[in-house]
């Protein structure tokens, strides 16, 4: 009970932190109010100093900050938001509106990634229920293919062809619920992607636990074990469905846009850009708390799904057994992309020919032209390093911090779904504001909100880790909490956030690209990957190949990333031969094998076996 | 069976909750008595910023849509024609009349003098100040039955250009109950009258039928204003709308040939070269850059013929202006650049620009030019731009600045005291030709001035225009009569139906 108050008030304390940083923001990033209200009200209007002595005068910015902040908490308090700095009108009314419609399409989304997910590991459900899973190749690169897929491209595809061409649904607006079958499909695809990938990462080591033998030996039908291990994996999920339900909610501005949806996504970037303070704190303030429901529900949904075994430490561990892993796959990924990039690299990524745009593939422009005849093939070639060891480098950082501050959730649970909440442009905006504009920001910037699904990750499978009895065992036996740390939960741990931290990389890639319109990170002309497909996205009907073809070495690195991932297993000392725990004399060293080590019984299943 | 009917008990409870999350519309049904004309559906591409209020940039949708009038219109030739106001003299340098034609607002009463001089009144009150009276004081006094005289502060030759800018609109006593927010909403004297505003998505407008001007042929407009050019595009295509304005460049071969309407407009996206501090304070090395820029490679290139080549400040939209265009005066011979090194910036709000200035880095380059660009989004661009921190600008400008009167763009623009000076071009022949030119007040002769302090400008190289935009408006085919207007100022009028 203390420790949930505790984590109330480092919530609540967060939140506020949150809402006086951005009173302040302007300020400490030194970009004029009054500027930025007056180009959001009227974008050719010329900013004389009377005009904007008018409009400071009219918001009051002369008090200075904390005036300000301390009359918008006055009026908080007594539900009035204030008004908007551009339009005059009410907050409170157009933000809870612009969340409601963000709340459903959320909901929708939510509703396809389930089936995509569900289709995902429909194969394993199904080979777990037969008993079949030995021997199986673990998880396609279908999925990570389709979690590689950037949120625009899918939305664009599926409002030309589906709304346009085809007209079977509408494609503009949101007036009914057939308004909101595209965009929740363009949103749930590579979130259902993603999610599929981790619980298809869980189910094996479910169905390798005793119980599961047990059940099967007693002759209950596989459809009730399959339904046990899903209920056995779902709570490791839980918080990544939750994260993944906050961040579409403020941060799916691109399929707003193209969908034409009014959501809470376009209003807080239009308040972000614009400097438009109380909307902004409003609707901040709006995503944080539903943050802490979603962060609360998961929560309750997770003790639901595992109650009392998670409580009294009854789990057995979700280690499965290493599956055979693939060895053509990773090196025929690798291969093409090598391929790709040695074919574009001796070509002239910059050399523009206005007179050959939008070209379609041929000889000689094997992957087209872009929209100022530049040949595709090399300005992907080009920049492949760049954008490969920078996303590479933000990945191996995230994964640290990730996983480091994954393993303090009471610290970090609640930061964890509050940077999350936040629109992506917002961090942004306050890293700059923090650092300056330097040549690291915007990896910062990407940073800051890219650890917090590792650190989800990690601390959800290390509560379940926490509650395995093989634990209690070895606590048992006298083990150190830094013992337990190192030789127990870690490896349990570090290898699925490994692949989930990868499986994300192309991901920062493109997060990258959206900040350029701040000034941030890659500027034009140069070849980055995810600017490529920023600028060539109007052009996504008429030359689908220059957006095709950066979206499509994206999702090859996805697919390559989660395919050597899954080939490199860490594999858990506490596996070794004799499956004891080896205390008083020091571990010898080992160097961990990268080839992964045959099936061998875990502790866990011995003593069970045993016992 | 409680078990059946629970979800769906709940399902019906949902539903006016989940109605609640959807947008409203504005979908009056469209179809309409087939004598009495059928409804417009119109995509804005800007919406509504200040909930619709006349002072700000706003005023131009109400224009657009035929809800508001100013005393004088634009026309085509860019000088003021008849609107509320059917004629009017110039009784001496700071003094106009102006005489009121018979017409009635919405609400019902009638546009008297009174009113006029009130709606004014109440315009150079309103804080910021609309564009269009910046630095001028005025005031409106009653004359007679039918006229308003109107006095300036300063001589001002363009006042009744002034007056047609949409941010002057006369709106009927009503609009100005409230104190701070101004209300076109059934008090303006156009042909279409507001009747729903749904905030920043949707509106609807109902024909005024006692407009002074005749009936409008179509029975009202379903307005939707969408952001998305891409969005817009597909509307039209969908047949969810019969006119969209401002279709992107990029998306116009989408469009069936037969919907595309291409107008040409006031804007000019033109070169700004830094003349105070970096390497374009040596006019040598603006002539050479100047001489580097091969304007057809964008009006073709980049804007797929939907722009012509530039030729000066003032476009084919302006059009007095080419007749008497003379050659820029005093440029200076060029220098070999020799890897000089500079940064070129521009803003990716129009996505045509970050293109055309990577054209144009290329082509400085070929000349010897090192070029750094820099894009971001205009707000956070602005500041530094205006304070000088960048070699060269690519701009985008509509050339005839909220009054439509040419001569304030060349003044805020390209003189030592001009508040929107990013070329920081201080120069005395400049200024001196422009105060030239604001101070004439016969139209012909303020044109041939305005001409020669565009001459003056051209010839310090501050300013390469690369081309003048056209704006392609998607038309649908059944559509008759839309307003295509230069100065984006009308869209839909009376004769606009389907």
């Amino acid at each position: 009970m203390r420790g949930q108050v505790v984590t109330l008030l480092w919530r609540a304390g967060i939140a506020a932190a949150l809402v006086c940083a951005i009173g302040v923001l302007p300020w400490l990033s030194h970009a004029d109010p009054a500027l930025t209200v007056l180009k959001a009200r009227s974008a050719d209007r010329d900013p004389t100093p009377e005009v904007l002595a008018d409009i400071r005068a009219q918001l009051g910015l002369e008090d200075g900050p904390l005036h300000l902040l301390g009359r918008w908490l006055d009026g908080l308090w007594r539900g009035d938001a204030g008004r908007s700095w551009i339009s005059g009108s009410e907050v409170t009314p157009a933000v809870l509106q612009a969340l409601g419609v963000s709340l459903l399409l959320m909901a929708v989304a939510l509703a396809v990634a389930v089936v995509v997910a569900a289709l995902i590991c429909a194969r394993t459900l199904w080979l777990g229920a037969h008993r079949r899973l030995d021997g199986r190749r673990a998880g396609g690169s279908g999925s990570a293919v389709l979690a590689a897929l950037p949120e625009f491209l899918t939305a664009s595809v599926l409002a030309t062809v589906v709304g346009v061409q085809l007209g079977w649904l509408p494609a503009l607006g949101w007036y009914g619920p057939q308004w909101t079958v595209l965009p929740a499909l363009a949103l749930g695809l590579p979130a259902g992607a993603v999610l599929g990938r981790l619980l298809d990462d869980l189910l094996p080591g479910a169905f390798a636990e005793p119980w599961a033998l047990a059940a099967t030996a007693r002759g209950l039908p596989g459809r009730t074990v399959a339904r046990q291990a899903l209920r056995r994996c779902l709570p490791g999920l839980l918080p990544n469905t939750g994260l993944f339900v906050v961040g579409l909610t403020g941060g799916s501005v691109t399929v707003e846009q193209i969908f034409d949806i009014p959501g809470l996504g376009r209003t807080t970037l239009q308040a972000a850009l614009a400097q438009d303070l109380p909307v902004l704190q409003a609707g901040t303030l709006a995503l944080v708390l539903l943050a802490a429901a979603a962060a609360g529900l998961a929560h309750l949904l997770a003790r639901l799904l595992t109650g009392p075994a998670l409580r009294d430490g009854a789990l057995p561990s979700l280690h499965r057994p290493s599956p055979p892993t693939h060895t053509i796959l990773p090196f025929a990924h690798g291969g093409l992309l090598a391929g790709v990039i040695a074919l574009g690299l001796p070509r002239d990524p910059l050399a523009l020919d206005t007179a050959e745009r939008l070209k379609a593939p041929s000889w000689a422009h094997p992957f087209g032209t872009d929209a100022l005849g530049r040949d595709v093939l090399a300005r992907v070639a080009h920049g492949a390093l760049d954008t490969l060891l920078l996303a590479f480098a933000i990945t191996v950082a995230t994964l640290l911090t990730g996983v480091a501050l994954g393993l303090l959730p009471r610290l970090t649970g609640p930061l964890v779904d509050t940077v999350t909440a936040l629109p992506p442009v917002l961090v942004a905006l306050l890293v700059t504001a923090v650092v300056g504009s330097g040549t690291a920001t915007p990896a910062l910037a990407v940073a800051a909100v890219a650890w917090t699904p590792l650190a989800a990750h990690t601390s959800a499978l290390l509560r379940q880790e926490r509650a395995a009895f093989h634990l209690t065992a070895t606590r048992a036996l006298g083990a150190g909490p830094w013992y337990l740390l190192r030789h127990e939960l870690l490896p349990a741990v570090v290898p699925p956030v490994t692949r989930h931290a990868l499986l994300r990389l192309p991901g920062i890639a493109l997060a990258l690209a959206s900040l350029a319109f701040l000034g941030l990170g890659a500027q034009p002309p140069s070849p980055e990957w995810g600017l490529l497909l920023a600028e060539n996205q109007p052009y996504a009907e008429r030359a689908p190949w220059a957006v095709l073809a950066p979206a499509a070495v994206l999702a090859l690195l996805g697919a390559l990333a989660v395919t050597a991932a899954s080939g490199a297993r860490w594999a858990s000392p506490r596996t070794k031969a004799g499956g004891g725990v080896r205390l008083g004399r020091r571990r010898r060293r080992r160097t961990e094998p990268v080839v992964p080590l045959p099936e061998q019984p875990s502790a866990t299943e011995k003593m069970v076996k045993t016992g | 069976m409680p078990r059946r009917t629970r979800p769906l008990l709940a399902a019906l409870a949902l539903a006016p909750l989940l109605a609640g999350c959807f947008a409203s519309g504005g979908g009056t049904d469209a179809t309409g008595d087939a004598q009495d004309g059928s409804r417009l559906r119109v995509a804005l591409a800007f919406p509504p910023a200040e909930n619709l209020s006349p002072y700000g940039a706003d005023s131009t949708i109400l224009s657009r849509l035929g809800v508001t009038e100013g005393l004088t219109a634009l026309d085509a030739n860019g000088t003021a024609a008849p609107a509320l106001a059917a004629s009017w003299r110039q009784e001496n340098d700071r003094t106009w009349l102006f005489t009121l034609r018979e017409a009635t607002f919405q609400d019902g009463s009638a546009v008297t003098p009174a009113a006029v001089a009130a709606a004014l009144t109440h315009a150079t009150q309103a804080e910021p100040a609309p564009a269009a009276l910046a630095g001028v004081t005025l005031t409106a006094k009653t004359e007679g039955s039918t006229g308003v005289r109107i006095t300036t502060g300063d001589p001002d030759p363009v006042l009744p250009l002034r007056l047609s800018s949409p941010s002057l609109a006369i709106l009927s006593t009503r609009a100005y109950d409230k104190k701070d927010d101004v209300d076109p909403v059934g008090t303006a004297t156009g042909p279409f009258e507001l009747t729903k505003v749904m905030g920043a998505t949707a509106a609807t407008l109902d024909r005024y039928d006692d407009y002074w001007g005749g009936r409008a042929q179509a029975a009202g407009i379903d307005v939707k204003f969408v952001a998305d050019g891409t969005a817009r595009a597909s509307a039209l295509r969908t047949d969810q709308v019969d006119l969209a304005e401002a279709i992107p460049v990029a998306q116009a071969a989408t469009l069936d040939k037969a919907t595309r309407e291409a107008t040409a407009t006031t804007r000019t996206t033109s070169l700004l070269l830094n003349t105070e501090k970096g390497a374009f304070k040596d006019a040598g090395l603006r002539a050479a850059a100047r001489q580097a820029v091969d304007t057809s490679a964008f009006a073709k290139g980049v804007y797929e013929g939907y722009a012509d080549a530039g030729v000066g400040i003032y476009g084919p939209a302006v059009t007095w202006a080419a007749g008497k265009r003379t050659e820029p005066v005093g440029r200076a011979e060029p220098e070999k650049p020799e890897g000089t090194r500079i940064t070129l910036a521009t803003y990716d709000n129009r996505p045509e620009l970050p293109e055309a200035a990577q054209v144009l880095k290329q082509q400085l380059e070929k000349a010897g030019f090192d070029v750094t660009l820099e894009v971001r989004e205009y707000s956070r661009l602005e500041s530094d731009a205006l304070a000088g921190k960048f070699d060269a600008f690519v701009l985008a400008r509509n050339t005839l600045v909220d009054t439509g009167d040419p001569i304030s763009v060349l003044a805020s623009d390209y003189t030592c005291d001009g508040g929107y000076n990013i070329a920081q071009l201080c120069d005395k022949d400049v200024d001196r030709a422009v105060a030239k030119a604001e101070d004439t007040g016969d139209t012909a002769e303020r044109q041939d001035a305005a001409m020669a302090a565009e001459a003056r400008i051209l010839g310090t190289d501050a300013v390469v225009p690369l081309v003048h935009q056209r704006i392609i408006t998607g038309v649908g085919t059944h559509v008759r009569g839309a307003l295509l207007d230069p100065y984006e100022r009308t869209l839909v009028g009376i004769g606009t139906r389907r």
